[in-house]
């Protein structure tokens, strides 16, 4: 009697940790970083204009904006991020491990990626594959690269697009692998390659690193899609949607025209569609999980997409890139959010 | 003894019922729609062109061929599916009650509807709010329609969009409600308003239903922006991801000139990427739990969203609605897929 009313208790015991448990693993992470005070973000460990410390050991970039926008959302603190930086190499298994709740760092979707490893919360950034020679080198196209030394990283999408664009253009191909993006603009200035390609955005970045951009050149073809952006983990979709409604915010807000500098005006609620954008109307901060102010603050203390696009990686930064095909859908890119309502 | 042993035992029996309970409830609905051999599909119950019985009491149209995909993609049978029609109301809770597998029913994509009832699996159309009105009413802007009675089907974010714009624009709203489209528009034919509103598409649609087409007209302003995409129960990444994928299938075939009349072409796997769209390389039917015919398959019976488009709201059908904002970007418009690698 005794050993069956201990077997029961045991059995009982068991059973609670297992449901708590498979509670746990199945949906908690907004949960567990409430209950942590901050979010765990991987970022590149250097990529001007997207993810790198400053003097002060402080990251800052494009992607690391999306961070503090997630940050600014729950806890009305931009620096209530934990940044982690990963390589290409460790980023996924990172994610798996539940090392990071948000994979922010310049990653592409792909099939592959979101079934395996979790779920894209959106697209911030269209980009394209390229490549960039040296304008000594005289090489005016990717065509000429027949057999030269190609500096590439090493588990990316760049590494199976060059060598498709290599097999299509009836070249040999000649890649020298590298584990991470800045170790891989490392040899090709070290002269180990004839050229390095990667993302164009990354392109751009490197180069705003070298001693002499201006040395280098872009070629002119582009020969991917590459769609980037935020990663969580699979199964998750109030987690999910955090995120992806940061990202939205931002984009909602350029388009109707709120900024870092007016969110703040008195006269600002003009349209129902701002009026619930920075929460004087509507639910959604209540839906999220929130409060009605999130969509206002992260406004406040990150900006627009717009804004963070211009002070990061846009014409007047050293990354200088154009808007091009991420200024926003009603300006003819292709930058677009569902309407936060 | 023998008591306790009662006792043990329905608890235990209870606690395991439980446990399958909760598992089928979190992430199964790929297994489930697996062994049940066909997918649930939650469609509109009469809208031209996006979803509607023929003759033989079939269901066709847009928003069905999605539906058709995802059974292509998983059972060889684009016939696969029970088609479930849904109202306007009753449709969200036909996933919260898990009687649909996919809600594919020109359902605009939401912060609300995303936090409350699951997740969109893509934007399959870019669409936009407008106005109907009688070419004898006189009207020529939906300026001109204070105080007069509109047709609005009621948990719609037409009803919502309406009621902002009359806002904005200083009018005194007069909405009578209605349960669904056709409802809807059986009550603006009748003579109850003087004007109907829904998304650009719905009015193409409903108009090319009338006896005179020619006699009604859509007035110039779009007062919203409303992307439809399917939407699947929350936290079942491995679900959204087949139906996600599906219409990225279809819109990467478009992109990469694959077509239902070349895709068995000998001579059609010229580059990598459309030999990884085919399934002649690469993993990506492993990846999504299905074979590496995945998407041939679809495009072999479904066709590419250009094909899907042009059948059944083209502008050779009677719906006509130009490809416009839902062209690829590469001819301008917003049609965008991750790459299927």
């Amino acid at each position: 009697m005794k050993h069956l009313t201990r077997l029961l208790s045991t059995g009982l015991a068991v059973c609670s940790l297992l449901t708590v448990f498979s509670f746990n693993a199945q949906a908690a992470t907004l949960d567990n970083v409430k209950s942590r005070g901050a979010i765990r973000c991987g970022v590149s460990e250097n990529l001007p204009g997207f993810a790198r410390a400053n003097s002060l050991g402080e990251y800052t970039g494009f992607t690391v904006d999306l961070c503090r926008a997630v940050a600014s959302a729950l806890f009305n603190d931009i620096e209530a991020v934990e940044m982690i930086p990963l390589s290409s190499t460790e980023r996924f298994k990172a994610l798996q491990a539940g090392q990071v709740d948000i994979l922010a760092r310049v990653t592409t979707w792909t099939l592959e990626r979101n079934a395996l490893f979790g779920d894209f919360a959106g697209i911030n950034f269209y980009d394209g594959q390229g490549f960039m020679v040296t304008r000594r080198s005289g090489y005016q196209s990717a065509l000429e690269l027949d057999n030269q030394p190609v500096c590439v990283t090493s588990n990316t999408t760049s590494e199976l697009n060059a060598a498709d664009f290599f097999s299509v253009s009836d070249m040999r191909y000649k890649p020298i692998y590298f584990d991470d993006e800045a170790k891989a603009a490392e040899g090709y200035i070290a002269g180990d390659c004839k050229a390095f390609t990667t993302d164009r955005s990354g392109l751009a970045a490197q180069r705003s690193n070298f001693k002499e951009p201006d040395a280098h050149f872009i070629v002119p073809e582009v020969i991917s899609k590459e769609p980037l952006g935020p990663l969580v983990p699979p199964n998750d979709s109030e987690w999910t949607n955090i995120v992806r409604w940061s990202l939205n915010c931002m984009i909602n807000a350029e388009e109707l025209g709120i900024t870092s500098a007016n969110v703040d005006n008195e006269t600002i609620g003009a349209t129902p569609a701002i009026r619930r954008l920075i929460g004087l109307e509507g639910d959604t901060g209540i839906q999220l999980g929130l409060d009605p102010q999130w969509c206002a603050r992260l406004i406040r203390q990150v900006g627009n997409y717009g804004e963070s696009y211009e002070r990061h990686i846009g014409p007047d930064t050293p990354i200088g890139l154009p808007r091009g095909i991420n200024a926003l859908w009603t300006e003819g890119g292709m930058i677009y959010a569902p309407p936060v309502r | 003894m023998n008591q306790v042993t009662h006792t043990l035992i329905p608890a235990l029996l209870a606690f395991i019922a439980l446990s399958a309970n909760s598992y089928s409830a979190q992430a199964a609905t790929l297994d489930e729609v697996k062994s049940r051999g066909a997918i649930r599909c939650g469609v509109n119950v009469d809208l031209a062109g996006f979803a509607r019985a023929n003759a033989l009491g079939e269901y066709v149209g847009f928003d069905v061929d999605l539906c058709r995909a995802v059974a292509s993609a998983l059972f060889n049978d684009s016939e696969a599916v029970d088609m479930i029609p849904v109202n306007s109301i009753e449709r969200f809770e036909a996933v919260q009650a898990g009687r649909v597998d996919v809600l594919s029913r020109n359902t605009t994509w939401t912060l609300e509807r995303n936090v409350l009832f699951g997740d969109f699996a893509g934007i399959s159309f870019y669409d936009g709010q407008g106005f109907m009105v009688s070419r004898s009413s006189g009207y020529r802007s939906a300026l001109e329609l204070d105080n007069q009675p509109i047709c609005v089907a009621s948990n719609t974010t037409s009803e919502l969009n309406a009621a902002d714009f009359f806002s904005v624009s200083d009018m005194r709203y007069r909405p009578i409600y209605y349960d669904d489209d056709s409802e809807t528009i059986e009550g603006y034919r009748n003579g109850d308003c003087k004007a109907y509103t829904t998304d650009l598409s719905g009015l193409a649609a409903q108009r090319s239903d009338f006896e005179n087409p020619g006699d009604h007209f859509i007035l110039p302003e779009v007062i919203s922006k409303e992307p439809l995409g399917p939407l699947v129960a929350p936290n079942d990444s491995e679900w959204a991801n087949v139906v996600r994928w599906s219409l990225n299938c279809m819109i990467n075939a478009e992109e990469l000139g694959v077509t239902s009349q070349n895709v068995d072409n000998e001579d059609i796997g010229t580059t990598p990427g459309i030999r990884r769209l085919i399934g002649t390389e690469g993993d990506t039917g492993t990846h999504l739990g299905l074979d590496p015919q995945w998407c041939t398959r679809i495009i072999r019976q479904v066709g590419n969203y250009a094909e899907i488009f042009e059948r059944n709201i083209g502008p050779d059908t009677p719906i006509g609605l130009p490809r416009g904002i839902n062209s690829l970007r590469a001819d301008g418009g917003l049609i965008y897929a991750p790459p299927i690698r």
